[in-house]
């Protein structure tokens, strides 16, 4: 076992579920722990979808406001805390994009700022490595119509409508692709459970 | 053509479309309906979710700006002062106040809790329509009443719709001080029926004004404590009816009071 230590960023995310589980207790000092350890990975997610510095840090502050109101959410047995709180982020950066205040959407890669190198490492170790090999390589499965629209849906917050307009293909079109794509990948997903 | 897409839109894709965000207009109020009224599907979307959490880990993490954390912290902190104001103001009237906030709070919503309290109480005593002859209501009725409340925030406005139905008389009254009209869209007001059935509109949101509105029984067999509202933006007038609804722009839930 001397040979086999616990990896560093499993240890990290039994910290954070710990920490959430204390959130949920309305531990206040727990929020400001889960803050500094997932900050930079929620932050980076809401950019992504926002396209808005000032916006994605007010979805920031909103996602951690909403977390401290309703930590009671997180079922500890069930999700990673970090899978669960990226896609928390996540979903609200996309309710922000459809509330229509931000005309945002797809960022350049080049415009976001790359993480300065004195960010601290804990958030490094919380990408969540467990089933993530499945999930990337199910979706490099895909053919490509299917495979860059599902992504641009997944990373760009673009609706079916807002894909088939860009693209200028018919609705049936595009939906027809992402959702065959879609069943496709749910099938490689679900061969691998 | 799209005929051919909905023989395989079982409810796994409908799941998918929701979590990867596809969906828009009618089809989210209808997921998002079915997520809060069908454990089932609700199920087939956190599954979705879960599968597709790791692909997160592509996006470059930055740090947000050093003013996020302090404005977080002062956001729970004038949540805390506003209950314990509250809570000090004592007397009969502030009780309900007291009820209301801390089923508000429960809902996570974050504007003015004090103030949206009594502007529903306001609402209450003086907007009951004089065309029904009926009696003048304090808002010591409230409690005997047992009406439903639902608070539906603009956004981060601050604004808010505030919305109270009173099942004795069947009549709803929807406030949206504050609001004001951009001159190019309504907003129009949805009920989201907990068994999943179709949304049934309550009609175009009138800015800056309370309305009171005597619901037809279909709608109102649908009140109860929990049930969903969603604000959509519409052109001029509502929804068209040969057109999908605009995008969703705010929500909120009644809770009994």
């Amino acid at each position: 076992m001397a040979n086999n230590p616990v990896p560093a960023n499993s240890e990290a995310r039994e910290a954070l579920r710990a920490a959430m589980i204390r959130l949920a207790n309305g531990d206040r000092d727990a929020l400001e722990q889960i803050y500094t350890a997932t900050r930079v990975k929620l932050f980076g997610i809401c950019f992504r979808i926002l396209g808005d510095r000032k916006e994605a840090e007010d979805a920031l502050q909103d996602v951690y406001v909403n977390l401290w109101q309703r930590a009671d959410r997180y079922d500890p047995d069930r999700a990673s805390p970090i899978s669960w709180l990226a896609t928390f982020a996540r979903n609200r950066a996309i309710d922000r994009l459809r509330t229509g205040k931000v005309r945002g959407g797809a960022v350049p890669v080049d415009e976001a700022a790359p993480l300065p190198d004195a960010a601290p490492l804990a958030d490094q170790l919380m990408i969540d490595s467990e089933r993530a090999a499945r999930v990337h390589t199910c979706l490099k499965t895909l053919e490509d119509p299917a495979q860059s629209n599902i992504r641009s849906a997944f990373f760009d917050g673009k609706t079916y409508a807002e894909l088939a307009g860009e693209q200028d293909v018919p609705l049936g079109t595009m939906k027809s692709w992402i959702r065959r794509g879609m069943m496709k990948l749910r099938a490689c997903l679900e061969a691998g459970e | 053509m799209s005929d051919n897409n909905d023989m395989i839109r079982d409810d796994g894709v409908i799941a998918g479309e929701y979590a990867l965000g596809l969906l828009s207009g009618e089809d989210l109020l209808m997921a998002r309906g079915r997520i809060a009224s069908d454990p089932e599907f609700a199920e087939l979307v956190a599954k979705w979710e879960e599968r597709l959490a790791p692909l997160l880990d592509e996006i470059t993490p930055i740090a947000p700006g050093e003013r996020v954390w302090p404005e977080i912290q002062a956001q729970i902190d004038a949540q805390g002062a506003q209950g314990a104001d509250a809570g000090l103001a004592g007397g009969d009237a502030d009780s309900n106040v007291i009820d209301l906030q801390s089923r508000l709070r429960r809902w996570q919503w974050t504007a003015g809790l004090t103030s949206a309290a009594a502007a529903v109480a306001l609402a209450f005593a003086t907007f009951t329509p004089a065309t029904n002859q009926a009696p003048v209501a304090q808002p010591a009725q409230i409690a005997a009443a047992d009406p439903l409340v639902a608070q539906v925030p603009i956004g981060d406005t601050g604004l808010r719709l505030d919305v109270t139905y009173i099942p004795e008389s069947e009549k709803m009254l929807v406030g949206a001080i504050g609001l004001s009209a951009d001159g190019v869209h309504d907003h129009e007001l949805w009920l989201v029926p907990a068994d999943g059935s179709a949304l049934q509109s309550l009609g175009v949101v009138a800015p800056g004004e309370v309305r009171s509105m005597e619901l037809p029984a279909e709608i109102a067999r649908n009140l109860s404590d929990g049930v969903q509202l969603v604000l959509t933006r519409e052109p001029i007038g509502g929804k068209p009816a040969d057109q999908d609804a605009g995008p969703v722009v705010a929500e909120g839930a009644f809770s009994q009071v």
